[in-house]
């Protein structure tokens, strides 16, 4: 009976404790959590949150106008063997935000990602004889291999087509140059190219529209993500933010980050388009070795 | 196990390409073939662009046919001349084949192009390939013997010019043949990625009338320079030939073939060709249906760093 008290007595000593530390762990979690969440009150709060209507009146009567900046996450992804694909976070922030709190939706932020242009062609096929075969085809002279946008809502909800078509935002404004004499194909046609271009990038995962896929995570602060697929074409990215207030676009900012090869790969690559010849005979004579190699090793197994 | 290609540019499961190196790697053990036939269009079902389908397999034919090529050499199986008139023109039909191959990228009709070589010649060689594992068969199952072939003495090939002496395979007959086979072989090669040793080595036999000790010896001297020639070509011209998918499909086809060459031997001939045949068949129906199925998406993207693929 005593030594089971006892253990009884040991047992609840180490619940006790494990709940202190469960204590004292918590309320430094629900502070952070508050310190993160609700922000620190400030002059602004005084003024209610401007209708649609009077709000540019006295924006421009009261505070300074709003700017935009941020930063990505790494300033260099590195595309090695066992690479499957990234995310890029995009960080930001507004100054002189008049947001009483995250989720006021008080503004909108869309976040362009657009990747290394590249030479492309988009065929089109056509039954001929009973055959499918390209018949049609038209050239680009540099399109995007990437390209994403993340908002913190739909972006035809941001802002008009007008606006977006000026900031060059959305699958219809991505800057695709079309090749020399290609332009004769007339409009209706290159729309339709256009039109495949996206759709083929979206099914690879290369072009992407995620709504909602920037967030505010405070007065100012907000955050976006974009996933960069593994068969993505490595170079400059360039990341554009955009800061828009009931339809108006108030600030914009630019932000690139690299894609690189790294590791073996990058040597690969390099010597297979400038040392050709070189890359060519490496691969023969490490075919050869690895047949020999083979041959010799299974025939001392055999016998 | 994820990698990344850097010239297909993709990132892929390298089990699954080790698997299929593997695999055909034992059905060529198995059967004595080369494999090319089979694994190009295996890579082209699993998404690696045509061309580089192509310049890749080349590679691997290099290793799985250096180590066949070095043992018949030893047992004094090459006929070198012989060889070497193969060998000239095959690296010229070679030349033509990469360059085509560039041709017919730009213009966007590659694939098309392959897909229809492969329907044809597939369905030619298998449908060939059954008739007679078939009549093999039943002349086995008769227990009868077939009437020998008789040699014909005028035949056309001997009345061209340019006779040469082959030593080895004892014979006097124009270099003219041979060099056409070679041609024909190198372009093959170029444009679809396979030794051509399904074509070579009937025709040494029924055209050149070679005695059948120095064929397969002599085609494997021919197929393996002849593919290193294409896999430079195309290295050096189209930028088609992925180092890291070629170690791959190298390391799973010498394994698989040793399994192969092991089963082979407890398999009949007929009926190892009955079954060559029917594998034949079906990758060129295979190939065929996408030729006239109703493709899900008639646009599609050609990209590449290095040129359009």
């Amino acid at each position: 009976m005593i030594p089971f008290l006892r253990r009884l007595g040991t047992l609840s000593n180490v619940a006790i404790a494990g709940m202190l530390m469960i204590c004292a762990v918590v309320p430094s979690v629900a502070q952070q959590r508050r310190q993160r969440a609700t922000p620190v009150p400030m002059p602004e709060r005084a003024v209610p949150p401007p209708t649609p209507k009077s709000a540019p009146e006295m924006a421009a009567a009261e505070m300074p106008r709003e700017t935009v900046q941020a930063d990505i996450s790494t300033r260099r992804v590195a595309v090695t063997s066992n690479f499957t694909g990234t995310e890029i976070v995009v960080f930001g922030a507004v100054d002189h935000s008049r947001q009483p709190n995250p989720e006021s939706g008080y503004y909108d932020v869309i976040v362009v990602v657009e990747g290394t242009p590249s030479r492309l062609v988009a065929r089109r096929k056509e039954r001929v004889l009973g055959l499918w075969l390209n018949t049609d085809s038209l050239a680009f002279q540099s399109v995007p291999n990437y390209y994403a946008i993340a908002s913190t809502r739909p972006i035809e909800h941001i802002a008009s087509g007008d606006v977006l078509k000026a900031a060059g935002i959305g699958f219809d404004y991505v800057p695709m140059v079309l090749a020399k004499g290609a332009e004769a194909a007339g409009a209706a046609e290159i729309k339709q190219f256009r039109d495949a271009v996206v759709r083929l990038k979206q099914r690879e995962k290369l072009y992407s529209e995620v709504d909602y896929g920037a967030t505010f995570i405070g007065r100012s602060l907000f955050r976006a993500s974009v996933d960069v697929p593994a068969n993505v074409t490595v170079g400059p990215f360039e990341t554009r933010v955009f800061l828009f207030r009931n339809g108006e676009l108030l600030s914009r900012y630019v932000a690139r980050l690299n894609l690189e090869r790294e590791g073996v790969e990058q040597y690969l690559y390099e010597a297979a388009f400038r040392f050709p010849l070189l890359y060519g005979l490496a691969t023969v004579l490490l075919a050869m070795m690895a047949g020999l190699l083979a041959s010799t090793l299974f025939r001392r197994g055999a016998h | 196990m994820n990698f990344y290609l850097p010239i297909a540019e993709m990132s892929v499961n390298i089990l699954i390409f080790l698997g299929m190196g593997a695999a055909v790697g034992f059905l060529s053990g198995m059967f004595g073939v080369g494999g090319g036939f089979l694994m190009t269009p295996l890579l082209i079902f699993s998404g690696i662009p045509s061309a580089v389908a192509v310049g890749t397999e080349a590679a691997q034919i290099v290793a799985s046919s250096v180590s066949g090529a070095l043992a018949q050499w030893r047992r004094n199986n090459v006929d070198i001349k012989m060889g070497t008139v193969l060998l000239v023109g095959g690296i010229i039909g070679s030349i033509f084949g990469v360059q085509l191959v560039g041709i017919l990228r730009r213009l966007g009709q590659f694939e098309f192009f392959v897909t229809m070589c492969y329907v044809t010649f597939l369905s030619v060689i298998g449908g060939l390939m059954l008739v007679e594992s078939l009549n093999e068969i039943r002349r086995v199952h008769r227990e009868k013997l077939s009437p020998s072939r008789k040699r014909r003495q005028h035949y056309w090939i001997h009345r061209l010019p340019l006779k040469m002496r082959f030593h080895r395979s004892k014979l006097y007959i124009s270099a003219i043949p041979p060099l056409l086979i070679g041609i024909t072989v190198g372009l093959l090669a170029g444009i679809m990625g396979v030794g051509g040793g399904f074509i070579m080595i009937p025709a040494m036999i029924y055209l050149l009338r070679m005695p059948t000790s120095v064929v397969i010896g002599t085609s494997l001297f021919q197929i393996v320079f002849v593919t290193a020639a294409t896999t430079i070509l195309h290295a050096r011209q189209n930028q088609t030939v992925d180092i890291v998918l070629a170690v791959v499909l190298m390391v799973g086809g010498v394994i698989g073939a040793q399994f192969g060459a092991v089963a082979g031997e407890k398999l009949r001939g007929e009926q190892l060709r009955f079954l060559l045949a029917l594998l034949v068949l079906l990758v060129g129906l295979r190939m065929a249906w996408s030729l006239v199925a109703t493709p899900g998406e008639v646009y599609s993207l050609s990209t590449g760093t290095g040129g359009f693929r």
